[in-house]
């Protein structure tokens, strides 16, 4: 290989073709950090490990005048290499201010939202890698830019397709959306949806996407809190209303309806039972995409506390893995036979990780139907047809 | 003029509405808002906007006015808002609870 080629791999490989890689080199190269180690910091290390490691290994490499450790190395680097940007949108409105003055060092930020919106997205990338192996929104190590400061008193957090925006609030009923760290998961999370599900943002299947940013955005907090599906809130958007307003969250996952019951906003409109399912038109809330998710919502923390322990280990990737099986038009009923499909692969048919899919479901009101009986459904129709 | 305007959707779902008739609202607020309309041209603009392709948490806008006979409904989502009308909502959205 020439001296500065650049190792191109497929993108479908990515880092999970990567990490497939047989690591051979047992030997230490240098200090007392052996290589096989060395090359996993460079994978997965913060940025300042990665670039000790990744240095270390080249001069090693150079040393030894070996080349082969330091191409897997080199293949696995920008696959795995985080990336993540926060602009100031200096509280203009519109997309034409998008994304706005990037931000030197977010990280180190003394202004809040920069901060939060940038250690937000990075805990979001890091479950995405490090529990589900996906790199980034486009599982291909995009870039994850976040803006700031967008529009005047701004009450929103928005996903437009290519980026997250954030408002700061009014101050009188909401705060900054960057507050609640699973207001961040969520934004993200529309982004990995469109990439695998790609849910049209409307009616039912709008009502699951919005249920599946839920979901991922309340596994970031519990991931962060290092805390069980039993011990977790299962609230969405807490700390986002001001104390003005007599409300603990904008949402609750586990009891759907109960968030929030003030004199000037309401009350959390949201049904826990299918038997609640509200039809609005399109004009309000794109057919309350944000209202009938409670439906779901509810059926997963059911499942995943009827699993036990960290939700994100089991129930996260049962419905993690159900994503890309989803398609533009799925509803409840497609989400609910699709999770109880990818519990029967990844847990085995008739476990108890596939039993609390259904139990999950059924709690709402959706009886999931297998794919066997589904099968046998349409063998009968067809064989009925032919009679 | 009568107008009546509501925002839907966004992260939260809210509803927040506001309806407001020029005859009793004092001069020159009357003024101001006959002027964002005609400026936006808003009897000229389509019923409803495509929605957009991609994204989510947009708000939702529906602006409904009444005037000298007419009345016509907008509809659109928060990236298809024209600049022209981005005033109007932006007035409107401050008079809204």
């Amino acid at each position: 290989m020439g001296k500065n080629k650049l190792v191109k791999i497929p993108s479908s490989e990515g880092i999970r073709g990567a990490r497939r890689t047989q690591m051979t080199d047992r030997g230490p190269i240098m200090g007392i950090i052996p290589p096989h180690m060395m090359k996993e910091l460079a994978k997965r290390g913060d940025q300042r490990q990665r670039d000790m490691a990744l240095k270390t290994l080249l001069i090693s490499e150079r040393i030894r005048g070996r080349r082969d450790a330091f191409a897997q190395v080199y293949v696995a680097m920008p696959a795995g290499k985080k990336c993540i940007n926060d602009y100031d949108a200096k509280n203009k409105e519109g997309e034409e201010y998008l994304p706005g003055n990037a931000i030197q060092d977010p990280e180190s930020s003394n202004d809040m939202a920069v901060k939060e919106a940038y250690n937000g997205a990075s805990a979001t990338y890091d479950m995405y890698h490090d529990v589900f192996e996906r790199n980034s929104i486009d599982d291909k190590g995009m870039c994850i830019i976040s803006s700031l400061h967008y529009g005047e008193k701004y009450n929103n957090a928005f996903w437009n397709g290519r980026q997250m925006v954030y408002g700061d609030g009014d101050g009188e009923f909401f705060n900054r959306f960057t507050i609640s760290i699973d207001v961040i998961g969520h934004e993200l999370t529309h982004g990995v949806t469109e990439y695998e599900a790609g849910l049209y943002y409307s009616d039912q299947s709008g009502a699951l996407n919005e249920s599946i940013s839920d979901v991922f955005g309340s596994l970031l907090k519990q991931r962060v809190l290092n805390q069980k599906a039993d011990e977790a809130d299962w609230l969405i958007g807490e700390g986002l209303f001001t104390s003005k307003v007599n409300g603990k969250a904008l949402r609750s996952m586990i009891e759907p309806g109960t968030a929030y019951d003030d004199p000037k906003l309401g009350k959390d409109p949201q049904p826990a039972h299918m038997d609640d399912y509200q039809d609005m038109p399109h004009s309000e809330d794109n057919g309350g995409v944000h209202i009938n998710s409670g439906i779901p919502n509810r059926a997963f923390c059911v499942t995943a506390i009827e699993i036990g322990g960290y939700a994100w280990e089991k129930a996260g990737k049962i419905w993690y893995a159900t994503l890309s099986r989803l398609k533009e038009t799925s509803d409840f009923q497609d989400a609910a036979n699709k999770t109880f499909q990818a519990a029967g692969e990844l847990f085995g048919d008739g476990s108890m990780e596939q039993q609390a899919v259904k139990k999950g479901w059924d709690t709402v009101g959706i009886s999931v139907v297998p794919s066997a009986m589904r099968a046998r459904a349409a063998a009968g129709a067809a064989a009925g047809a032919t009679e | 003029m009568l107008i009546h305007f509501e925002r839907t959707g966004g992260f939260a779902g809210l509803r927040t509405a506001v309806t407001l008739n020029t005859d009793t609202l004092p001069q020159d607020e009357a003024r101001k808002l006959q002027e964002m309309a005609d400026a936006a041209g808003f009897f000229n603009l389509p019923e409803k906007f495509p929605l957009p392709k991609r994204g989510a948490d947009y708000f939702v806008y529906r602006l409904t006015v009444e005037k000298d006979g007419r009345k016509h409904t907008v509809e659109v989502s928060e990236p298809a808002v024209p600049a022209e009308l981005r005033p109007l909502f932006q007035y409107l959205m401050k008079h809204a609870r």
